[in-house]
């Protein structure tokens, strides 16, 4: 459950556009004056599209949260490959470091930074929804990306960094920082930064335990 | 008191959106895929046939008292 603020003054918002509209719908010969024709049209148009309008907003936003993203069960491997205690495994080493903000570590990497790039995460999360509940669950093994990874992904934060224009191993070849801008040559899939989650494969690893949560 | 069908209408808006925004609260108390799709599926679909019915009251209707109408003179 949440009960931030946010949350709280959306549902007072609506609490008390649902009361106005209880009232008018108990008396609607209220309507009949000028006067409560115009309260009627904010009362049951004005107010309650508005409260559709910031309600969405809030489920947009959560739906961008790690927690939202880990609340199917066929997730939970992957919200623990964010605490491998290995700097090898890509995902763990920006969760641990806050290279990636914590609360929306997976739409960090996993979203299109285009125009419809979150109409279709949506759009694919609806059917991932029916799958949970009335389809055939995978293997948290068996789970793959529907298209090979963007380096645009990479790039949104990495392109112009410093310690990824100067890196040595990203010099061997002339032209490698252009082959990733053009995304002709992969950055997860090229013998580089090839470890990602690896979800079971992980072996006797160990996991990190953050000092806030481990008291 | 007479009850006008723009009024009946008017109040069948009112519910429907009381009902929507009780669901779309309803669905605030969670972060999980199913209350987005209720507030998405439920909600949002009843507020909305709340707002389109009352436009639909206020422009469709001359307001005349259904019960009290008297036949007009030709």
């Amino acid at each position: 459950m949440v009960f931030n603020s946010t949350a709280v003054i959306l549902m007072l918002f609506m609490a008390i556009v649902a009361l106005l509209a209880l009232l008018i719908a108990i008396r609607p010969e209220f309507t009949r004056a000028r006067g409560g024709k115009m309260v009627a049209f904010v009362a049951l148009c004005v107010f309650p599209a508005m409260a559709v309008w910031t309600g969405g907003n809030e489920h947009l936003e959560r739906s961008t949260s790690t927690r939202f993203c880990l609340s199917c069960h066929v997730m939970a491997d992957y919200g623990k490959s964010l605490y491998l205690d290995d700097k090898s495994y890509i995902p763990a080493v920006h969760f641990q470091n806050n290279l990636v903000p914590r609360d929306h570590a997976c739409f960090t990497c996993h979203t299109d930074y285009t125009m419809f790039g979150d109409i279709h995460a949506k759009w694919r999360g609806l059917h991932h929804v029916y799958v949970e509940y009335f389809g055939k669950i995978p293997k948290p093994e068996d789970i793959k990306l529907y298209t090979p990874f963007n380096n645009r992904e990479c790039l949104h934060c990495h392109a112009g960094m410093r310690a990824y224009e100067e890196a040595p191993e990203h010099h061997k070849n002339p032209q490698l920082l252009q082959l990733a801008a053009s995304n002709q040559m992969s950055c997860m899939t090229s013998d580089c930064h090839d470890i990602v989650h690896e979800v079971g494969n992980w072996g006797d690893a160990t996991f990190w335990t953050p000092k806030q949560e481990g008291k | 008191m007479t009850v006008t069908v723009t009024e009946r209408r008017i109040r069948w808006s009112g519910l429907l959106i009381v009902i929507g925004l009780v669901v779309q609260m309803i669905t605030l108390i969670w972060v999980h895929p199913l209350a987005f799709m209720a507030f998405l599926l439920i909600g949002c679909p009843l507020v909305a046939a709340g707002i389109l019915l009352f436009l639909y009251s206020i422009v469709s209707h001359p307001g005349v008292h259904q019960e009290t109408a008297a036949p007009r003179e030709s």
